[in-house]
């Protein structure tokens, strides 16, 4: 299938696609988000989950570290113990804590010079830890300028010190310190040294070690100054401070990292892990300890439950997509396909091939309504130009056979070359529509003879044409070599007959007058009387019998009529097209009123006399158009001069 | 112009009503050219004409010269309006009109 970019099926493909895509985009990044969402809801559950027993486990760890430390060095602080008395009670109560919280390994004593027990200048520091399955005190010293000596010092009161690896235990450790008061002489409270609980925090890697993470996730503890102290992986742990190890991570997410776990007691961050992998993070503050405990799913990992529904989203959206391109395409070019032959067959019609397919389309939809339409357009074009053509041809007829009526015919004596001064006349010739047979002549036999005539060939067209112009020039052959208007007539039916199967008969009236004397010889080939005008205004037909028309009757036999004219009178010759006129009532002209107009005319030339009975029909016939020829032939005959 | 056409054995009368002009007559060739096999009188009943022209009387003579090869033609009930017209163009000489 070739496809036409600039078709109207391709340009309506293209804009439902784009509807589409936007459609399909827009369900797309919603389902995406919502799954975002969704995953983001479901991650913070389960860390929640995860760590809340862990953290809970920490959380009490701790306290009653805290508890016991304070409670040691609320003891120390009060009862004045000898060095002995000290040493005992370390012992005894590190025993007894480990039988409940056995993460505590070690506890130290150190006292601001004067104030260790009697007998005892300058610094003092005794450290009971448990070693084996032993508890040991031993002496220690230069401890004043030590942080977790000075610190608690400068805050007096009770503090975690950062974790690290112990110097006699080779663990992880981590420190409580808190102040001891003594009462001096005056009852009041002074600083009198501080007391240290060491707990070990080997467990906890342990504890994030085996701790069910779906999705490769795993626990990590960060300190207050966000160290890693407890990692699966065993080599960062006191080594890394986890912002350092976030290579890839930007700072500025970094910093949004601290200021989310600081700021918030629990949440879900979008960071990078220590591997500088993208990861979902879940993180919660421990009440007991400024510490954070973090729950880290790797970003591959995490994002492949997501990227998995995603991806059947995109297959969904990628299946929808196809099937509602290829619908799109297969309806657009249905329905373009028939829009294609159509503007085929229109091509073809406009070169006038009516021959042309149109698509045969049985539906009810707008294409199937434009081909009903467009065959229905061709039928009537075609039969459209059909009858064009036939009109055509009868118009190119009528127009031939009007050139010949009007143009073979002289229309004055001076063309004739017959003029004198003798008479005067005028014709006139009017063409139907259908008709083309009707005609007149004049002519001079010699000096003194004028010929006229008026003739209605019956028929129509072309054929009546021809015939008019051959019984034309029959007669005037004839007419040459005869002086008797009957033996004209005679020859020229014998002559016409032989060759007319048409019966394209013809009425003629034809008369010879001798300009002499006013005397005319004529015939009637079944032809209307002509009427006669007298100089004393008094109108009548001539009386003249008429014999069968021209080429009805083979050896007809015509008779010679005759008629006188006296100076000064007209003879009105016409064509049935006169007198039969008819008017929208469908009278016809006729006779009377013919002769009420010539006798109307009083004493006008035979020109005039011509129109002025045109005036009349026309008056009489008003719009209806007429189906007959009509000719005329006024001849006056004013008399031979004079001799001087 | 309306034709109406009955046939007996070798007798067909042909009614004409209406007009019989330059514009009806062809139709009346229609009827009678090629359609006269076995026809031995043909009787033109024109008692409704209302009108005939050259082209008219033409379309007559046609059928008279068929006819003379092969039997008779007639017109019949020809109104008096017309009768003259007949008469001036010769045709009652070479028609039989009763």
């Amino acid at each position: 299938m070739k496809i036409n970019v600039h078709g109207l099926a391709f340009k309506q493909s293209m804009a439902v696609f784009a509807g589409i895509s936007i459609v399909f985009a827009a369900l797309f990044l919603f389902s995406n988000s919502q799954i975002q969402g969704k995953l983001s809801q479901m991650l913070l559950q389960k860390g929640e989950e995860v760590s809340r027993a862990n953290v809970a486990l920490i959380n009490k760890l701790f306290s009653s570290g805290r508890t016991f430390g304070e409670d040691v060095a609320y003891n120390i602080g009060n009862k004045k113990m000898s060095a002995a008395e000290l040493d005992d009670y370390l012992l005894r109560t590190l025993s007894g804590v480990r039988a409940t919280v056995p993460q505590v390994v070690a506890m130290v004593a150190a006292f601001e010079p004067g104030m260790a027990p009697k007998g005892i200048d300058g610094e003092y520091m005794r450290l009971a830890y448990f070693s084996g399955d032993s508890t040991t005190v031993i002496n220690g010293g230069n401890y004043h300028e030590k942080i977790w000596y000075k610190s608690t010092k400068d805050s007096l009161k009770g503090l975690w010190q950062e974790p690290f690896i112990g110097d006699f235990i080779k663990e992880p450790i981590v420190i409580f310190t808190t102040p001891i008061f003594r009462e001096d002489y005056n009852g009041e409270k002074k600083f009198a040294g501080v007391l240290c609980v060491d707990i070990s925090i080997a467990f906890l890697k342990d504890m994030i070690a085996n701790m069910p993470v779906s999705n490769d996730g795993y626990a990590v503890v960060l300190s207050a100054s966000n160290m890693i102290i407890a990692h699966p992986k065993n080599e960062l742990t006191f080594k890394a401070n986890f912002a350092s190890l976030s290579r890839n991570a930007s700072h500025k997410r970094l910093v949004e990292f601290e200021n989310a776990v600081h700021s918030m007691k629990n949440g879900l961050f979008l960071g990078s892990s220590v591997d500088g992998e993208d990861a979902a993070i879940y993180f919660t503050a421990m009440e007991s300890i400024d510490w954070t405990f973090l729950i880290v799913w790797p970003a591959h990992k995490f994002m492949e439950e997501q990227r998995s529904v995603s991806h059947m989203y995109a297959w969904i959206t990628f299946g929808g997509y196809a099937i509602v391109f290829v619908l799109i395409l297969v309806i657009t070019f249905r329905a373009s396909r028939p829009l294609k032959s159509l503007a085929v067959a229109a091509d073809k019609l406009g070169e006038g091939d009516f021959s042309a397919t149109i698509p045969d389309l049985t539906g009810r939809d707008e294409v199937s309504q434009l081909a009903g339409a467009f065959k229905k357009m061709r039928t009537s074009l075609q039969t459209f130009i059909e009858t064009q053509k036939d009109m055509d041809r009868s118009k190119r007829d009528l127009e031939f056979s009007r050139g010949i009526q009007l143009g073979i015919l002289s229309k004055n004596e001076m063309e004739e070359g017959c003029g004198d001064n003798r008479h005067a006349l005028a014709p006139f010739l009017l063409p139907a529509q259908n008709a083309g047979g009707d005609y007149y002549d004049f002519f001079k036999l010699d000096d003194d003879h004028l010929v006229v005539l008026v003739a209605d060939v019956a028929g129509k067209g072309i054929p009546a044409t021809l015939v008019m112009l051959v019984s034309r020039v029959v007669i005037r052959t004839l007419a040459l070599h005869h002086t008797s208007v009957a033996e004209i007539f005679n020859e020229t039916n014998d002559g016409l007959m032989s060759h007319n199967r048409d019966q394209l008969f013809v009425t003629a009236w034809m008369g010879i007058l001798d300009l002499r004397n006013g005397h005319m010889e004529f015939a009637s080939a079944g032809h209307k009387a002509p009427a006669i005008h007298r100089k004393d205004g008094s109108v009548s037909f001539v009386n003249s019998v008429p014999d069968i028309a021209l080429v009805v009757k083979e050896d007809c036999t015509y008779n010679a009529q005759t008629l006188d004219l006296n100076p000064g009178d007209t003879l009105f010759m016409y064509t049935d097209g006169v007198t039969g006129a008819r008017n929208a009532d469908g009278e016809t002209f006729g006779k009377d009123n013919l002769l009420r107009a010539l006798a109307d005319c009083g004493d006008r030339a035979p020109a005039e006399i011509n129109s002025f009975v045109k005036e009349r029909l026309d008056h009489f016939t008003g719009d209806v158009q007429q189906l007959d020829d009509m000719a005329m032939l006024s001849v006056r005959y004013d008399g031979a001069p004079e001799k001087a | 112009m309306e034709i109406v056409k009955t046939r007996k054995d070798v007798t067909m009368t042909l009614a004409i009503e209406g007009r019989l002009d330059s514009l009806t007559s062809p139709q009346l060739e229609a009827e009678i050219v090629g359609k006269l096999d076995g026809v031995a009188h043909l009787i033109f009943d024109l008692s409704k004409l209302e009108f005939i022209s050259s082209s008219g009387l033409r379309a007559l003579l046609l059928t008279q010269k068929i006819m003379d090869k092969q039997g008779s033609m007639t017109i019949r009930n020809l109104p008096q309006e017309f009768r003259e017209y007949f008469d001036e163009v010769g045709f009652s000489r070479v028609m039989r009109i009763e």
